[in-house]
């Protein structure tokens, strides 16, 4: 399992995450997925849903946005790969929360965001059985942006 | 024959299918012919209880049929059937065992009581040194009592529900200042002012221990929504600033 991400893309999640602070922020990551290696080249931020009060510690996509992301990716023969959030002032690992919510298949990114500084992205995949997330390695590469 | 569309993520499970051609008229058929086809897709859209996962949504021609007749919506030729799935996640909250805190909240109500009607403003000052301790070990001061004793025995149950301890411990400490302040004015002769300040913190401790209501988490959370550096947390969706979070 190994995600490709440009170094340019990942400076997009992680201001995407800085700006959010101290709510969560969260969004899109469309590529391509070749097998168990897969390529991110483009972010689309969503707006989390949750009421204000829990933005701190939750984030939802509203299934409307799902479909956005859905459509702009099959425009440019993308993919969506995966979801990526932030853990403001928490470590970047999956919460209980965040398994029970997840999809197979799908990277999710997280990018921990302490005192308003984005301080590392990890990603992580759901294992078959829904028991438990896997770390995925991520591979920074060339720049790969769409035009 | 309508068209249901797999979503990316869970066409590993349909042997790499990215759509199913459907002859129900329903939605509800349709998804028994989808994991009938596909069994392997079946843990990922339901829960074991067969309740479809709170994440699944399904669309019909773009429109959720939460809003049109929910699993009965019908199906007709050339209709596209989406599961889309809510995306969500996030920090889980720490836990907070409130059996504790109110151990904490007996303690310090029934010993400045006591300090009161002895006039021994020694026990007021222990009570308050006790919750400044506990603070800085980020435990409520008489906790140990509990942890040491009510709990291994049985008498008190515990009662750990998802809740931030921040704001307790803020709580704490700003009833550790306000005690300590009082035993102050004790000290120096200042009667009234003294033990009317122990007597608010009683009132508070007394207000979270019979009423569920801890003002000084409310304060935090105040302080939270005005963004003042430190107060980081946000009360627990669902629950009002400083009252006991639900239980989930």
């Amino acid at each position: 399992m190994k995600l490709q991400l440009s170094a340019e893309l990942l400076a997009q999640i992680h201001a995407h995450g800085e700006a959010a602070y101290p709510e969560e922020g969260a969004g899109f990551l469309l590529g391509k997925a070749d097998g168990e290696s897969r390529t991110g080249t483009l972010i689309l931020p969503a707006n989390n849903s949750r009421e204000d009060s829990a933005r701190q510690n939750r984030y939802q996509i509203t299934p409307q946005e799902n479909l956005k992301a859905e459509e702009l990716a099959t425009a440019r023969g993308l993919d969506v790969i995966g979801i990526f959030h932030s853990h403001p002032d928490h470590p970047n690992q999956p919460s209980d929360f965040d398994r029970e919510w997840a999809l197979p298949w799908y990277s999710y990114l997280i990018t921990s965001v302490n005192k308003g500084k984005a301080v590392e992205t990890r990603s992580w995949r759901l294992s078959d059985d829904r028991s438990k997330y896997s770390e995925e390695a991520i591979a920074i590469i060339e720049s790969t942006k769409e035009n | 024959m309508a068209t249901l569309r797999i979503p990316t993520p869970l066409r590993a499970y349909a042997g790499g299918a990215s759509q199913l051609d459907i002859k129900s008229e329903k939605v509800s058929g349709a998804l028994d012919e989808l994991v009938k086809a596909h069994p392997e897709l079946k843990p990922h859209l339901f829960q074991e209880s067969g309740e479809l996962r709170a994440f699944v949504n399904l669309f019909v021609n773009d429109e959720n049929v939460r809003d049109l007749a929910g699993a009965d919506t019908p199906l007709k030729s050339g209709d596209t059937l989406m599961i889309l799935p809510s995306i969500a996640g996030g920090v889980d909250l720490q836990k907070v065992d409130h059996a504790a805190l109110r151990t904490n909240q007996v303690f310090i109500i029934g010993l400045s009581l006591a300090a009161f009607i002895l006039d021994a403003a020694w026990l007021a000052g222990f009570v308050g040194l006790a919750m400044l301790i506990g603070t800085l070990l980020k435990k409520p001061g008489f906790g140990f009592v509990y942890q040491g004793w009510l709990k291994p025995s049985g008498i008190l149950k515990p009662d750990v529900i998802a809740d931030n301890p921040e704001p307790h411990r803020f709580a704490q400490g700003f009833g550790a200042v306000v005690d300590l302040a009082g035993f102050a004015l004790l000290l120096v002769g200042a009667t009234g002012a003294g033990w009317a300040l122990i007597w608010i913190v009683i009132f508070l401790a007394a207000l979270n221990l019979f009423f569920g209501f801890c003002a000084g988490c409310a304060v935090y959370y105040w302080l939270n929504r005005l963004r003042v550096p430190g107060f980081v947390k946000a009360a627990p969706a669902g629950s009002f600033p400083g009252l006991r979070p639900k239980a989930s």
